[in-house]
């Protein structure tokens, strides 16, 4: 991988937190926001590998958990590596993803990171079956369909640079 | 240098970067396990470190949006501002057209001379003083001084830059009166003591507590100066009138500043004056 293409991700990886801090306060509703990370985190383990997805989802999470309460260190950084890893191991191993596959194991980690971060801090069923309805399930379907465009519009470029 | 980072980067990818996984786990597992103050210590070391540019770039878009914000917040109270301040003129003005209509006599638009009273008359009684303004400012024969209480009697001889007073309280010095409240007008003059009294129609109905002011028919005052308030009515020796005493808005001895206007006698007046 060239030093090029590391620079990139980090430019992108500033963007996209900076669209996470303002943009997607902008585009909220009923406290209901997308999340550009984790789209980020699926994108870049989709065209570069769980090696890089690892990396990519642990300093994502990493950045988080640096800017929430300090007993929750960690917590962001294991559940978004492990979601880079399992994306990455899924595009390298077993199948070239197409659109609703890229959705699909996008919407499948956005479940799995939730689940893992509600496990690892510590919190009650109850509590996590709150969060899950109320949060987890509304912001999944919501970072589904800005994913969906962005794969869309990823798809279409990628053809146009083929022909 | 190059070597060891390539030979890092092949460790972390080999067998599908489970190595990479492991490590990252196991430097998770740790954070969260670490003691609070470790913790804080991860922390700060990020923030003040890696963190700190693209906070630089965070917080400046941050900034950028309060400005933005502000911006707008600003111009919502800009127009608010200028639609009160419309209002506000708009009130100005009716309230000029109101007291215009209300207080119509108290307008006056002749030009306003101030002056320092200088002299009294050694006499007994005070019926004149002097002023030091003349006709080097403006000042004739004949002309309204008033104070800021009210009437104080007309310019009777003006020199080059002084001026003699006479007083309302001069016996020699008459003028047309009006009650404020009823429009009846009567005849005000001093009396040998001194004394200012007003004799009008006896069906006026004017009583104790009403204001005179100048009623604008002897051609020398203007309409509407406040004179003074009646003290007392009492029956005249004619039955068809009724004499009253008046206690004036302006204690005279104590005068120290006056303003003279600068009207001139009506044209009429000014005439049987010259003869």
């Amino acid at each position: 991988m060239s030093n090029l293409k590391w620079l990139k991700v980090l430019i992108l990886f500033v963007i996209v937190f900076s669209l996470q801090l303002t943009v997607a306060n902008w585009m909220s509703f009923f406290d209901i926001a997308p999340d550009f990370v984790i789209i980020f985190i699926v994108a870049v383990a989709i065209k570069m590998g769980p090696a890089a997805g690892c990396f990519w989802g642990f300093f994502a999470g990493f950045t988080q958990d640096v800017y929430a309460p300090v007993e929750w260190l960690g917590a962001n950084s294991i559940s978004m590596m492990v979601l880079g890893f399992a994306v990455g191991q899924l595009e390298e191993r077993f199948l070239t993803l197409n659109l609703p596959a890229k959705v699909g194991v996008l919407g499948l980690g956005f479940f799995v990171c939730d689940m893992i971060y509600y496990a690892v801090t510590g919190l009650s069923k109850d509590v996590i079956t709150n969060l899950f309805l109320t949060k987890t399930l509304p912001e999944c379907l919501y970072t589904l369909l800005i994913g969906g465009i962005f794969f869309y519009l990823d798809i279409g470029k990628k053809k146009k640079s083929h022909a | 240098m190059l070597r060891a980072i390539r030979f890092i980067v092949d460790l972390f990818t080999q067998r599908h970067g489970i190595v990479a996984f492991v490590f990252f786990l196991v430097l998770g597992l740790l954070m969260r396990q670490s003691p609070e103050p470790v913790r804080e210590s991860i922390v700060s070391t990020a923030l003040s470190t890696i963190y700190f540019p693209a906070q630089r770039v965070v917080s400046a878009v941050g900034h950028y949006q309060a400005v933005v914000e502000e911006n707008e917040h600003l111009k919502e109270e800009n127009a608010r501002l200028r639609q009160e301040t419309y209002h506000a003129r708009e009130g100005l003005q009716e309230l000029a057209r109101l007291h215009t209509l209300v207080r119509f006599d108290d307008k006056w638009d002749y030009p306003i001379v101030t002056a320092r009273v200088v002299g009294h008359n050694p006499g007994r009684f005070l019926t004149t003083m002097v002023i030091n303004r003349g006709t080097e400012h403006g000042v004739k024969e004949n002309m309204p001084v008033f104070s800021m209480n009210g009437l104080v009697g007309k310019v009777s001889k003006a020199t080059f830059n002084h001026s003699r007073v006479q007083l309302l309280v001069d016996p020699n010095l008459k003028l047309s009166v009006m009650d404020r409240r009823t429009r009846v007008v009567g005849f005000l003059e001093s009396m040998e003591d001194r004394r200012l009294t007003a004799l009008v129609p006896a069906h006026a109905g004017i009583h104790a507590g009403d204001t005179l002011v100048t009623s604008g028919l002897g051609g020398i005052f203007p309409k509407g100066i406040p004179v003074g308030t009646v003290k007392e009515v009492r029956m005249s020796d004619l039955d068809v009138m009724r004499q009253m005493d008046v206690e004036p808005f302006q204690e005279f001895s104590i005068l120290e500043e006056v303003f003279v206007m600068e009207k001139e006698p009506d044209w009429i007046v000014k005439e049987l004056l010259d003869e």
